[in-house]
């Protein structure tokens, strides 16, 4: 999918968060964002997801305006908590997937993918019964269910561990490697295993560089 | 007395109605109780309770002057009011997003007020009592139509859209991401809503309404192991409250809510304290192959 940023501004009341911002990724370009707590990253995404209106500023999905956009199944989001979320109403992992799901017979297709994530054991687990790491690889499996388009991961391996965060970013590059487009949060994750294309640096003085990874110096981007 | 009841049940007309009526709201009660509970807005049901009181005093009030309506029963200005407050519920929300309760404080408030300006120049208010707690051996049958319709709407709603009601309820963020415009669910949720509790006014009462939605499903998600579980639980602690309910009201003639929530109540402790008991024992059990 075709994303243009043009001058985008974002402010919560008087707190300016974002300022004039712009970029353009292509289909199929993986795009890491990185920076410090309180440099805009999270309020990014929920103005690329439509959460937050955009007031300042254009956002183009496949050259339509974000105003205007609806085709948001083609859309994959993993947070690293959905604060929206009834965590302790009984719901089993297969039920929560199926309605979910675009095609909520098809259940293979979840089986599938919770065996991909290594958590096929837990299918018909209340989620009330699962550990933080379990509940973020249901989250997972829940926004490759619908074959997104493109797939935008705030910190989606904050509560899980080192091991499981390898397998994660492996599955991430492989969908990558199948054409989906990429935005990916991360704060702590080294980027040394990641397919990424291109970077986006954001700084407290509400300053960015976006730059193609052939551009970028590594060891300056893991600073971040 | 439990005989005598049964034979009564069977000699009576209206006490067949109300043991359809009841059985009927005990399945209804919880099914859309339970995704008010999902989404954490079990006060609604009572805020919207108390503002369609303000339709059937306004009602009572418009006989007092001599007019009368299209429909006589203030059951129907009582839907209306409800629809109006379960909308006005929604706008405030929108206007508070993160003190979802404010929106239910200023609509319980204003409708309590209005329906005590109501009463207070209404001349024939004896059943008053019946609305605030309940009396579902009542039922007349165009009660008993209202109920049926409602329950093929609801039952209609959940064929054909309770997947989107289910994943807006959990994750509103996510729903989106199913191509499900929220803001026009979260209305017809309401409408719907809205519409189940003025039907269930008569037979639950204004102050009862919520119970009788909220409590089987509080019972029901202490035992409940999946949503389709729970669920089933809930509608069948429902369905119990309902029949040992009509009993007590029955038996003891007391008002039908508030003896259908007495029984409610109950499955709850009961529930409860046998959850905690098999629990207990089950820690004591694998401490015991620990050591």
């Amino acid at each position: 999918m075709q994303i243009d940023i043009h001058n985008l501004s974002f402010a919560y009341g008087h707190r300016s968060v974002i300022n004039n911002l712009s970029l353009s990724l292509n289909p199929g370009d993986y795009m890491v964002v990185k920076g410090k707590n309180g440099t805009g990253k999270t309020t990014l995404i929920k103005c690329l997801l439509g959460i937050n209106p955009v007031k300042a500023g254009m956002i183009f999905y496949n050259h339509q305006d974000i105003t205007n956009f609806n085709k948001w199944p083609q859309f994959g989001y993993v947070s690293q908590k959905f604060e929206d979320f009834n965590y302790e109403y009984p719901i089993t992992v297969n039920e929560l997937l199926a309605v979910y799901s675009l095609k909520p017979t098809n259940q293979n297709h979840r089986l599938k993918m919770l065996d991909q994530l290594g958590i096929l054991e837990i299918v018909n687990e209340n989620i009330n019964n699962l550990s933080g790491g379990q509940l973020q690889r249901v989250f997972i499996a829940r926004a490759m269910l619908n074959n997104p388009e493109i797939l935008i991961l705030d910190e989606p391996t904050a509560s899980i561990d080192k091991l499981n965060t390898e397998y994660f970013y492996r599955t991430v590059n492989e969908l990558h490697a199948q054409g989906i487009t990429i935005i990916l949060i991360t704060h702590n994750d080294s980027l040394e295993h990641l397919n990424y294309s291109h970077v986006l640096s954001m700084y407290q003085d509400m300053t960015y560089s976006f730059q193609s990874r052939e551009k970028c110096d590594p060891a300056e981007v893991e600073l971040l | 007395m439990m005989l005598s009841f049964f034979s009564d049940l069977f000699a009576y007309e209206f006490m067949l109605r109300a043991l359809a009526a009841g059985i009927v709201l005990g399945v209804l009660a919880p099914l859309i109780g339970s995704i008010v509970v999902v989404r954490r807005l079990s006060f609604i049901a009572d805020t919207l309770g108390h503002f369609s009181l303000v339709g059937i005093s306004a009602s009572l009030f418009l006989s007092t002057l001599g007019i009368s309506l299209l429909f006589e029963e203030p059951l129907f200005l009582g839907l209306i009011f409800s629809v109006v407050g379960g909308l006005l519920i929604e706008l405030f929300r929108r206007s508070y997003k993160n003190y979802k309760e404010i929106s239910m404080v200023i609509v319980i408030s204003l409708g309590t007020a209005l329906s005590a300006i109501f009463f207070s120049k209404a001349r024939a208010t004896g059943s008053i009592y019946t609305y605030l707690f309940g009396s579902i051996l009542t039922v007349n049958n165009y009660y008993m139509y209202a109920i049926l319709i409602t329950a093929l709407l609801v039952g209609l709603l959940f064929i054909f859209f309770g997947r989107q009601i289910i994943a807006v309820s959990f994750d509103e963020t996510s729903a989106k991401f199913l191509g499900i415009n929220v803001n026009i669910f979260q209305i017809i949720f309401m409408v719907m809503l809205s519409i189940v509790v003025s039907v269930m006014l008569e037979s639950a009462g204004v102050l009862l309404i919520s119970s009788m939605m909220i409590i089987p499903v509080a019972a029901g998600m202490k035992v409940g192991w999946s949503f389709r579980s729970t669920l089933a639980i809930a509608i069948f602690f429902s369905e119990m409250s309902v029949f040992f309910g009509l009993w007590m009201a029955y038996s003891l003639k007391i008002p039908s809510g508030a003896a259908i929530v007495s029984v409610n109540i109950v499955i709850l402790l009961v529930v409860t304290l046998i959850k905690r008991i098999v629990q207990k024992s089950q820690i004591a059990k694998m401490n015991k192959e620990k050591s």
